[in-house]
């Protein structure tokens, strides 16, 4: 018996090995990544099936660190596919419609395989559009490939600005850039009469590009900026930089990197009893995981996002934010999060442009996008030469009685702004 | 008969003209065949591996210093390729950015002379505390990284300018893995390789026998460095853009590590055999199990430390070194250890 045990790990590295020789040979010629192809609309009818097909392609992490937000892009993006195919009838170019067919690998979170794995779409796939991955550092390396073989890559999920300054003519981003986070909040406590900021973030690529987009529109707004600081990543207590902020007594306080850092502030605030006009921190409060954690404490706070579904934003596709909320709902099970959105909102861009330029060209393609100024449900979009979306304005919540309202900018406002948020003592 | 036959196979000679074959028959693929930008990727990113794990070999494998930080080299080279292209000219007035040729020995250099600076103190620990020394070192590095914003652009890290040529990368792996492999050959086999050997069997042993064992570890320290700080530096340049996260990230040491094992550590062929077979791997039947994937790499790390500890080929040269080996040629009745004559 014994004797079969200890066989055991050797059946099972020969399996290893046979698993290796089953590859077509040569080696390197094994087919790349996750075989995990959308495929185009499952149920649709062979005998309504237009002949013409456009492939579009994306690699999307599926595993690896960014799980969890990859998995909201490809719900964002498959929820587009379902659509455009089995009720919006296929892409109009021209007077044909086109089957969307939507290949999709999962990148681990790893630039290499996003790098195989674009190429892989790109000159074995034959795609013709790419859309973007998740996170700002892999649209990098996928963006810099789409631009190689002139691929038009529209993307909804790096938020960095440097993406946009290596002179790419081929990539388009919807979403927000980092440095426009705090905007329209600034702009909101700004016109409610704050005159002085205090910045602390943390020392990682997007809240930099957040706090130095901060500091640049507080300076629009005419606010002064008393002091800035920066802490590291997994940061334990803030309390020693809320105590110096204390002292400089500022109207607004702007920080944060991660959830975390968000629940550290409210509490080191509380307990310091540091208690600004308005407090802005840019990643935390829209979850509504923030107002379970802290509690009645998160009331006032403003937040920036997005995108919320009580937005007032709408198109003649998905129809209003809040419609598109329940369509997710209705197939995914769950309430969509910001980055399924703007997936979704990518996607439909793309087709957008498709459609308005008429042709499956890449220049034609580009210049559409390049003229494109629209309003869908998740807000306007207008590219700047740089590709950056300049048409929507981040918008700003504020938890007021447990609940995220959105309140700013106005054209997408439901409730007014409070300013100043009462001190710590007197609630 | 059979043990015979396979180790006139896997005799050093015959495995070096097998290679040297190899190797002109990959710089002749691409021009036979039009080979897509897929697979050009894909084979330079198996030469890369392929070299690295012959680079940690050299100090991991011959010398025995279990270096678990051998990726600080890769990002030491890529953060100062990344530098001198893009930020020197902001600091020296009329200098311009430095091209990726003229950057690309620099980059080598510099992570020789940290290895120097790192090796000096560290490669007087021995056993696990080395190994854990380089592991400090490899967090450290991506710390002081993230702190020194001036010049690596902090934790949002610095973008290299976006040229990508994927067949000039093949070729540039080609002839770099090939120079690595070569020279890694004649190491083997040469005085100074046999002196890291001896190193790696009996340090004290070595240095009575009149080698001067401090001289030889630094040197094949830094020689592992070099040849992966070329690498470093041309992966910035290939990924055209770099941040502590993913230059100096753990992953990249432990594969290192596994390719060596899973080949044979302290062999020729045996890391660039193992890199090859786990890229494979990773490529094909990882990507069909997502989910569990790492758990695979785990289980199979454990597999090769307590079954295969001398990897393939060392099962080839040596059966009854391993206790696969010793399975396949029927060697326990032969060779009686204590533990399995209690069981027979």
């Amino acid at each position: 018996m014994k004797r079969v045990f200890k066989f055991l790990p050797f059946v099972l590295v020969l399996m290893f090995l046979l698993a290796a020789c089953a590859v077509p040979a040569p080696a390197p010629a094994a087919p790349a990544g996750g075989e995990e192809a959308a495929a185009p609309a499952e149920g649709a009818p062979a005998e309504e099936m237009p002949a013409k097909v456009i492939r579009i392609g994306a690699a999307v992490s599926d595993t690896g660190k960014y799980a969890r937000e990859g998995g909201d892009t490809r719900h964002g993006y498959l929820l587009w596919l379902d659509w455009v195919n089995e009720e919006y009838g296929g892409i109009k170019v021209g007077d044909e419609r086109y089957k969307v067919e939507l290949i999709m690998y999962d990148d681990e979170g790893d630039p290499d395989t996003t790098a195989k794995l674009v190429e892989k779409l790109i000159t074995e796939d034959k795609v013709d559009f790419l859309l973007g991955p998740y996170s700002s550092g892999l649209t990098k390396s996928a963006s810099a490939i789409a631009e190689k073989y002139d691929m038009i890559m529209v993307e909804g999920n790096g938020a960095s600005e440097s993406l946009f300054e290596r002179g790419f003519k081929n990539l388009f981003g919807v979403l927000t850039p980092a440095g426009n986070y705090t905007q329209s909040a600034l702009e909101a406590v700004s016109k409610q009469g704050a005159k002085s900021v205090v910045i602390a973030y943390e020392d990682t690529a997007f809240p930099t590009s957040v706090a130095e987009g901060a500091q640049r529109w507080a300076q629009e707004y005419g606010m002064e900026i008393l002091a800035v600081e920066t802490y590291p990543k997994d940061v334990a207590d803030v309390s020693s930089i809320m105590t110096k902020f204390k002292d400089l007594n500022p109207d607004v306080f702007v920080g944060g990197g991660h959830f975390n850092d968000a629940l550290l502030f409210v509490r080191a605030a509380k307990e310091l009893d540091f208690s600004p006009k308005a407090m802005i921190i840019t990643v935390g409060p829209s979850n509504p995981k923030f107002v379970q954690e802290v509690g009645a404490d998160a009331n006032y706070i403003i937040g920036p996002t997005q995108w919320e579904a009580s937005m007032s934003y709408e198109d003649p596709y998905f129809g209003t934010a809040k419609d598109y909320y329940d369509r997710y709902l209705a197939k995914w099970g769950e309430p969509p999060t910001y980055q399924a959105a703007e997936s979704t909102a990518t996607a439909l861009v793309l087709q957008l442009a498709i459609e308005q330029a008429g042709s499956l060209e890449t220049a034609a393609v580009r210049e559409a996008l390049k003229n494109m100024d629209i309003t869908t449900f998740y807000g306007p979009i207008k590219f700047d030469e740089t590709g950056k979306n300049v048409g929507k304005p981040m918008g700003s919540i504020q938890i007021q009685d447990g609940e995220i309202v959105v309140v700013a900018p106005e054209s997408a406002a439901v409730a007014d702004l409070i300013y100043p948020m009462p001190p710590w003592s007197e609630r | 008969m059979r043990t015979r036959r396979l180790e006139t196979i896997f005799s050093s000679r015959n495995t070096f003209i097998g290679w040297i074959i190899l190797l002109i028959l990959l710089a002749l693929y691409p021009q036979v065949t039009e080979l897509s930008g897929i697979r050009l990727l894909q084979l330079t990113q198996i030469f890369i591996f392929i070299t690295l794990a012959s680079n940690w070999n050299l100090i991991g494998g011959m010398t025995g210093y279990v270096d678990f930080g051998h990726a600080v080299f890769f990002g030491v080279g890529a953060f100062v390729m990344g530098i001198l292209v893009t930020q020197v000219q902001n600091y020296i007035v009329f200098a311009p950015g430095l091209s990726f040729w003229q950057a690309l020995p620099i980059a080598g250099l510099a992570a020789m002379l940290f290895a120097l600076l790192i090796g000096l103190p560290t490669l007087r620990l021995k056993g696990p505390y080395f190994s854990i020394a380089m592991l400090g070192t490899f967090v450290a590095m991506r710390e002081i990284v993230r702190v020194l914003k001036d010049f690596t652009g902090g934790g949002r890290g610095l973008d290299l300018p976006p040229v990508l040529n994927r067949e000039r990368d093949y070729y540039f792996m080609l002839v770099w893995m090939g120079l690595v492999l070569i020279a890694i050959w004649w190491i083997h086999r040469s005085e100074f390789g046999q002196s890291l050997m001896a190193i790696r069997e009996d340090e004290v042993g070595a240095e009575m026998r009149g080698i001067n064992t401090t001289k030889h570890k630094i040197i094949a320290f830094m020689l592992a460095a070099f040849s992966t700080g070329i690498i470093g530096g041309f992966w910035a340049f290939q990924n055209t853009y770099i941040d502590p996260d993913v230059v100096f990230i753990e992953q990249r040491t432990v594969e290192m590590v596994m390719a060596s094992m899973l080949g044979g550590l302290g062999t020729v062929w045996g890391p660039p055999l193992g890199a090859l077979i786990l890229y494979v791997l990773q490529d094909v039947v990882w990507s069909r199990v997502p989910e569990g994937h790492l758990v695979v790499l785990g289980v199979l790390l454990i597999i090769i430390v307590l079954f295969v500890p001398e990897g393939i080929l060392g099962t080839f040269k040596n059966p009854s070194s391993t206790s696969l080996g010793r399975l396949l040629r029927g060697y326990r009745e032969e060779q009686p250890r204590p533990e399995t004559v209690a069981t027979e």
